[in-house]
């Protein structure tokens, strides 16, 4: 999520009304104020709306919403004159260029963060944190046109931003914050990208640094945007953006010339959307007059085309707008979510438990009528409780996460039993007897189902009680079973039970082995068992 | 006035005779211990039947060391009577009480030592010393000095005194019901219908009954079975599916760009696994990266198999409800899943690396954005959540997208739940010909507001006591 700091006074310029009336109506552009302060509101925008990251581009939305401003705001672009080359050796390294050039800035501390931070979020939230998308901005009294992109040797050196001394390329990805942040989008090419003036001189090593040289300071008045990626729609909507959001604010854009084409244009597209279809996803009784009513207040250009239809004129710098529905939100919320009438679907339709949560419950009510208390572990545990501290051999198909956040999380649990000794752990200081039951989710290879377990603890609990209990729970869940002796280590041996159905084990009875108390810490006898719900005559099959 | 026991009135009648006794001589008198009379005596003192008088009386008690001083006398004092004139210090120094009996004298200034022999000092005598141990007084300071030697130790001992009040006196006067008392009734008694004859023992109702606990379901089990039974009501269906996902289901069918955040290695736990695509996969990729035959532009780009392959676990119950949906395709469908959900997420106590994640849709031929709002008002509203709002909100598979919100006496409004139209770039590829409402929430945000937890993990890492002292009926208000 971006949060985007919008500063009372400047947005109020801009808006042109008060900050009382933005902040109130802000949140049903959809946003989140996350912090009002004395001078400045922090507002947290959704991903999908990048043009939404700077104040200019909130103030421009907000005229619309508000009625002051409506319509598709336009923005002249006049050819600067500038040429960029572009070397063909960049096809597989970092193809697209996108360029403009943004005359008469007039920057202070502030704005100069405000451009900062919309940049840091288009890289964010467009750039895939650079790789898809970097952005950088020049001085550009400093450095002599033409430009070129090239693909340049490793080893040439250049002074990088907030250094002062030159640095290779290599040097750069290995020494400067942003070179080892960002090392991992080009280390692996054999020439790396470079923006270089008719000079030589050094603009830019896209996507890591720019050169000092033409630093943006509170003096810079004219600009050069250069902007390269891997995505051609993404690159030129991260252009679209930073060039309106400067035009808001009162810079002039100019087109510079990259392979006998101008760029950008900052021209909207063009969709011809159904009024009907509008209507009908959003419930909501729509003409083409109204609907291209709604439209404009979003600044999109809209007017109606004949009985059914409304011609739109997308903005430039809408980034989200990929199907016909985007923009149906668009009029929803113009519209108003709260005015939408919202009621339940009329058609008839009957309710049906799962058979698998219906088995549970079931299962459940034998184990709470057995006075067992129901707890509920995670399902990410790790071997040494699943296995070691069981003395038992690895569950086959067991599964393990690729990149675990604590060595307390590695595998799925493959059985509940183990999760259960682990909470008489947790409860040690509390009153016995203890009996916990568990009924829920285990995976094996990629399958899941469902297992049932129970412990019960305290100073007279042995084999009798474990055999008493699991047959009362199979009984109720109508389980024809077989009990044979068992060799699971986890139990003592001579007091437990296989638990067979239809000549396959489905579970284990019996009294915990001393070792396996010990593993545990656990002081008194445990009686447990443990059974695969799929046991149950008739469970559907997943 | 509470009933009698059978003790108590015992203990009124032998004390009409006595009238006032200590505890040992009632005792005696009774066939009890001293312990229980007292323990009667209180219960009838509450009723203002007796009084009992508390006397403590500090004593002195000889310690083992001490007992066997009081025999023998104190060492010092044995180690004097040996001296006599000419005794050798190499003498004294074989007597037994040489060791602590010799520095005592010294100290006292009883004994000189003279070159080799040892000499009594002139009057000397350890009578004082004798007789604090014999008769140990306090304030004396031989007494004192004794007790910090561990011969003596003071020891408190309690004397109760019992007397019969008048309102006591006048109750046995009236006459007691003395037949030996029934507790817990036999067989033979019930049948034989002996009991008539019984004198049953009245028990106390004031007192607290001693803990029983009732085996139960989980507290966050009961919240998750209310919210099913809510959509059970209202007709929707319910799923279940495999905590493991593959990618497929969990993003690309879902529209989720391949290159999205979500999708990376610190965001979703992924497994070595892989699976085999489902057969029609192409239509997903063709839509992936041109908007296959809609009004959709795609991501462009790449998509690539192999990612779409691999296995996680999944991030959210709609890789369930996507895939009934796939095989589901005549209308109506109105269907919800419940199930854990897994996000690779720092464990603390406001996130969880997984949770329940609770998730409906509803596809039918005219299903507007409007009926999604009135499913969500609804279900909030059979929550207990009487005012509910909805705002823009963006997620990848949705638009037009919400939020939903409530509000909570005491906290405000209160972000529940998101929701939206599945995009068509999600349903065209399936064969879904008409609009698709869905709906997800977090299931454990509820259960932390409502069970008034402070850390989440306690839903899966429970304190027993807390599972047995959360009520099943809980009295909501609000939602809460």
């Amino acid at each position: 999520m971006a949060v985007i700091t919008l500063p009372y006074k400047y947005l109020e310029r801009l808006t042109r009304t008060d900050k009382k009336t933005i902040l109130e109506k802000v949140p049903l552009i959809g946003s989140d104020v996350e912090r009002v302060e004395e001078d400045h509101a922090d507002v947290e925008f959704f991903p999908d709306r990048p043009d939404l990251f700077s104040p200019e581009g909130v103030a421009r939305a907000m005229r619309g919403y508000l009625g002051i401003e409506t319509g598709l705001p336009t923005y002249p672009v006049k050819p600067s004159g500038i040429k960029f080359t572009v070397d063909p050796q960049l096809a597989t390294i970092r193809p697209v260029l996108g360029v403009a050039v943004i005359r008469g800035v007039s920057f202070d501390d502030e704005s100069i963060q405000s451009i900062m931070s919309l940049q840091e979020s288009l890289h964010w939230a467009v750039g895939r944190g650079r790789s898809k998308v970097a952005i950088g901005i020049h001085d550009m009294d400093t450095v002599k046109p033409p430009f070129h992109y090239i693909a340049s040797r490793r080893s040439r050196g250049f002074i990088p931003l907030d250094f002062s001394e030159k640095m290779t390329m290599d040097e750069i990805l290995e020494k400067h914050p942003k070179g080892r942040d960002y090392a991992k989008i080009v280390k692996d090419f054999p020439l790396f990208p470079l923006i270089v003036d008719d000079d030589d001189h050094v603009l830019s090593f896209p996507p890591i640094i720019n050169g000092e040289r033409t630093r943006v300071t509170i003096d810079t008045k004219n600009i050069l945007l250069d902007t390269t990626g891997t995505d051609p729609r993404a690159v030129s909507v991260a252009v679209n953006i930073i060039c309106t959001a400067m035009a808001e604010a009162g810079a002039s854009i100019e087109s510079v010339e990259i392979g006998g084409i101008q760029t950008p244009t900052l021209a909207p597209s063009e969709r011809v959307l159904s009024v009907s279809e509008c209507s009908r996803i959003l419930g909501v009784s729509l003409t083409p007059a109204s609907m291209a009513g709604y439209l404009q207040r979003m600044r999109f250009g809209a007017e109606p085309s004949g009985p059914e239809k409304v011609r739109v004129q997308v903005p430039c710098y809408r980034a989200d707008i990929m199907h016909d529905w985007d923009i149906f939100e668009d009029v929803a919320i113009a519209y108003g979510y709260d005015k939408l009438e919202s009621q339940p679907p009329k058609t008839y339709t009957v309710g049906k438990p799962h058979p698998v949560q219906v088995n549970a419950a079931l299962a459940r009510e034998a184990f709470t009528g057995l006075g067992y208390l129901e707890v509920m572990p995670f399902t990410l545990t790790n071997e040494d409780v699943l296995y070691t501290r069981m003395q038992r051999e690895e569950t086959k198909g067991v599964l393990r996460v690729m990149h675990p956040i604590s060595i307390e999380n590695t595998v799925v649990r493959t059985e509940l039993l183990p999760l259960l000794l682990e909470f008489l752990t947790l409860n040690r200081h509390r009153e016995l007897p203890q009996n916990l039951f568990s009924v829920g989710d285990v995976v094996l290879d990629c399958h899941t189902h469902q297992q049932a377990a129970g412990v019960s603890t305290h100073p007279d609990a042995d084999f009798s009680e474990a055999y008493a209990s699991a047959d009362a729970v199979l009984h109720e869940l109508s389980i024809d079973y077989l009990v044979k002796e068992s060799a699971d280590p986890a139990f003592i041996d001579g007091r437990r039970g296989d638990i067979i159905v239809a000549g396959k084990k489905v579970g284990v009875f019996g009294e915990i082995h001393p070792a396996v108390l010990n593993a545990f810490e656990l002081e008194h006898p445990v009686a447990a068992f443990e059974f695969d719900l799929r046991a149950v005559p008739g469970y559907p099959a997943l | 006035m509470a009933e009698l026991t059978q003790n108590e009135k015992r203990l009124l009648a032998t004390l009409e005779k006595e009238k006032k006794a200590d505890a040992p001589h009632l005792a005696g008198l009774m066939g009890a211990t001293p312990e229980a009379v007292v323990q009667w005596a209180h219960l009838a003192e509450d009723k203002g039947l007796v009084a009992v008088d508390r006397i403590v009386v500090k004593e002195f008690v000889y310690t083992d060391e001490g007992k066997e001083y009081a025999k023998n006398g104190l060492p010092e004092t044995q180690l004097f009577r040996f001296i006599l004139p000419g005794t050798m210090l190499s003498d004294l120094q074989k007597h037994e009480a040489f060791r602590i009996g010799f520095g005592q004298l010294r100290k006292k200034g009883l004994i000189r030592v003279e070159g080799t022999s040892v000499v009594k000092v002139a009057g000397a005598s350890t009578d004082i010393d004798e007789s604090a141990l014999r008769n140990p007084a306090e304030g004396n300071p031989s007494t004192k000095e004794l007790l910090k030697r561990g011969i003596l130790e003071e020891c408190e001992t309690v004397r109760n005194v019992i007397a019969i009040t008048p309102s006591g006196l006048a109750l046995v006067i009236k006459g007691l019901d003395l037949r030996e008392e029934t507790g817990t009734l036999t067989r033979e008694q019930i049948i034989s219908g002996e009991w008539k004859n019984l004198n049953l023992r009245k028990y106390d109702v004031s007192k607290l009954p001693k803990k029983a606990y009732p085996g139960k379901i989980h507290p966050y089990q009961r919240i998750i079975a209310e919210m099913r039974q809510i959509l059970l009501e209202m007709g929707f269906e319910e799923l279940y599916g495999g905590i493991v996902q593959q990618s497929f289901w969990n993003f690309d069918a879902l529209f989720q760009p391949q290159d999205h955040p979500a999708r990376e290695m610190q965001d979703t736990f992924y497994l070595k696994e892989t699976l085999p695509l489902p057969e029609g996969y192409e239509k997903v990729k063709a839509m992936h990266i041109s908007g296959g035959e809609t009004s959709s532009t795609g991501w462009g780009g790449m998509w690539r198999e192999e990612k779409a392959e691999q296995c996680v676990l999944r991030t959210h119950t709609t890789s369930v409800s996507i895939q009934h949906l796939a095989q589901n395709l005549k209308p109506p469908v109105k269907a919800f899943c419940v199930g854990r959900v897994y996000r690779r997420e720092t464990i603390d106590t406001t996130h969880l690396a997984e949770f329940e994640q609770l998730e409906g849709i509803v596809m039918d031929e005219n299903v507007t954005f409007g009926n999604l709002l009135g499913i969500l008002r609804e279900f909030y509203n059979r929550m207990g959540f009487e005012s509910v709002r909805f705002k823009p909100s963006f997620y990848p598979y949705t638009e037009p997208s919400l939020d939903a919100e409530v509000y909570v006496e005491g906290i405000g409004w209160i972000e529940m739940g998101g929701a939206g139209v599945f995009r068509e770039e999600v349903t065209a590829p399936l064969g879904v010909q008409y609009p698709v409402l869905a709906w997800g929430l977090g299931v454990s945000r509820i259960a932390m507001l409502r069970l008034g937890l402070k850390d989440l993990r306690l839903l899966h890492k429970s304190d027993v006591a807390f599972l047995r002292e959360t009520p099943s009926l809980r009295h909501s208000k609000g939602g809460l």
